[in-house]
């Protein structure tokens, strides 16, 4: 029997304004990207905790993408300046615990980057099945 | 030891402090205690608490600064308990006018074990100044292991946690009312050992707050070291911030403002 591809789970939390807005235009333009991300809106991506992140890898998803509108274009002027701080702190925090770097990765989309937004999932989806299955699931299901 | 019992005395007396938190040995046993003008006596019994005979004083001030929220108190301090009062200032814990210092600097010995890179406070009223250690060899280690062995020791750790809260309860910068560790909806319940993001959930919140006293650490049932952890985490900040914790002069939290000007880039994928 042909082994299935891994086939990997990816959380979005994508700020309302912005890069939810830009999934929108990706869809009403019919471009395709793989279908193994979730995606969570919220209003602004300076609200997503670390915690939910956390949460998220624990809970078995593979990888995180967090999207928020460019600097300079927040709805609420500076809430992304918050999601950069902590994402960028976690992102150095899980690699020296050993968590495979890039499993959690922010980018900046804006309403009218439909395309940029089909293209950031499309690689970040790759990238994960490269990366295999997140060594956080491998460990809570052994336990 | 007399210079420090001459100025605790002196405060005392003359009624500038409610009372001086420092230590006491009781049935040969060092212990926290809260010296009073009442009992005077007993400032000869006061001691400069041995290294692995430490307690929170910090939290302990806080407790009594809640109670009685006019008095002036005293403090033993180390480096490290300084530290905790600066960064306890900045989060509105406690109010600067009425806390006074009664400063301890750290044996070398002591430092060393610390890895700690400012063993003194700003005011010394016993003990010498030593070397600072400015690089944890701990940190290095584990930051120079590949990923999958960092991972398993880690995660090593992280299993023999017994849930015990221990780190929490002890940690001076604690003072949260509501804890994540103990929400439901961020943790799961009932698991014994806990979430493997357990720790990490802590680390987060330690970032540019954890004042490096190593208290949760000796205080852990398991061993975990925790620390080492926690120590990555302030480096971190000040790497990305520039943010040193518990200097007086670092400003505001990078947690507690969003900024004038986002000056971190994005990671490329």
């Amino acid at each position: 029997m042909a082994e299935k591809e891994f086939e990997p789970k990816i959380i979005g939390f994508f700020c309302n304004w912005c890069t939810y807005a830009g999934a929108d235009l990706a869809g009403v333009s019919r471009l395709q990207y793989p279908p193994n991300i979730r995606v969570i809106r919220v209003m602004c991506s300076g609200t997503v905790s670390p915690h939910h992140v956390l949460r998220a890898f624990q809970k078995g998803a593979d990888g995180v993408l967090i999207g928020g509108c460019h600097i300079g274009d927040c709805h609420y002027l500076r809430g992304n300046f918050m999601t950069i701080k902590r994402m960028r702190f976690l992102q150095d925090l899980l690699k020296f615990t050993g968590y495979k770097e890039g499993r959690l990765h922010l980018e900046w989309i804006s309403a009218a980057e439909g395309p940029k937004f089909a293209q950031v999932v499309r690689e970040f989806t790759e990238k994960i099945k490269k990366l295999g299955p997140s060594r956080l699931k491998l460990a809570a299901r052994a336990a | 030891m007399d210079r420090l019992r001459d100025k605790v005395r002196k405060l005392l007396k003359e009624g500038k402090v409610a009372g001086y938190l420092g230590y006491i040995i009781k049935d040969s046993h060092p212990l926290p205690h809260l010296f009073t003008p009442e009992r005077l006596e007993e400032v000869d019994r006061a001691i400069v608490a041995p290294g692995d005979a430490r307690y929170p004083l910090d939290k302990l001030l806080q407790q009594l600064a809640g109670a009685s929220p006019e008095a002036t108190f005293a403090v033993q301090v180390r480096g490290c308990d300084e530290r905790g009062l600066n960064e306890l200032y900045k989060w509105d814990q406690l109010d600067p006018e009425k806390v006074v210092l009664v400063g301890v600097a750290c044996p070398q010995e002591q430092a060393d074990y610390c890895e700690c890179a400012g063993p003194w406070p700003s005011v010394i009223d016993y003990g010498e100044k030593c070397q600072p250690v400015t690089q944890s060899r701990r940190v290095s280690r584990i930051e120079a292991l590949p990923g999958a062995e960092a991972f398993q020791e880690w995660l090593g750790h992280f299993q023999k946690c017994v849930k015990c809260y221990g780190c929490r309860d002890i940690c001076p910068m604690c003072f949260c009312k509501e804890c994540s560790l103990e929400h439901p909806d961020l943790m799961s319940t009932g698991l014994v050992p806990p979430d493997t993001i357990f720790q990490l959930v802590r680390a987060i919140h330690m970032a540019g707050r954890c004042i490096d006293c190593g208290l949760c650490e000796e205080n852990c049932p398991a061993d975990i070291p925790l620390r080492v952890l926690y120590k990555k985490g302030n480096a971190l900040v000040k790497d990305l911030f520039g943010y040193d914790t518990g200097s007086p002069e670092a400003g505001v939290s990078p947690w507690k403002m969003l900024g004038e000007e986002a000056t971190l880039e994005t990671k490329p994928m």
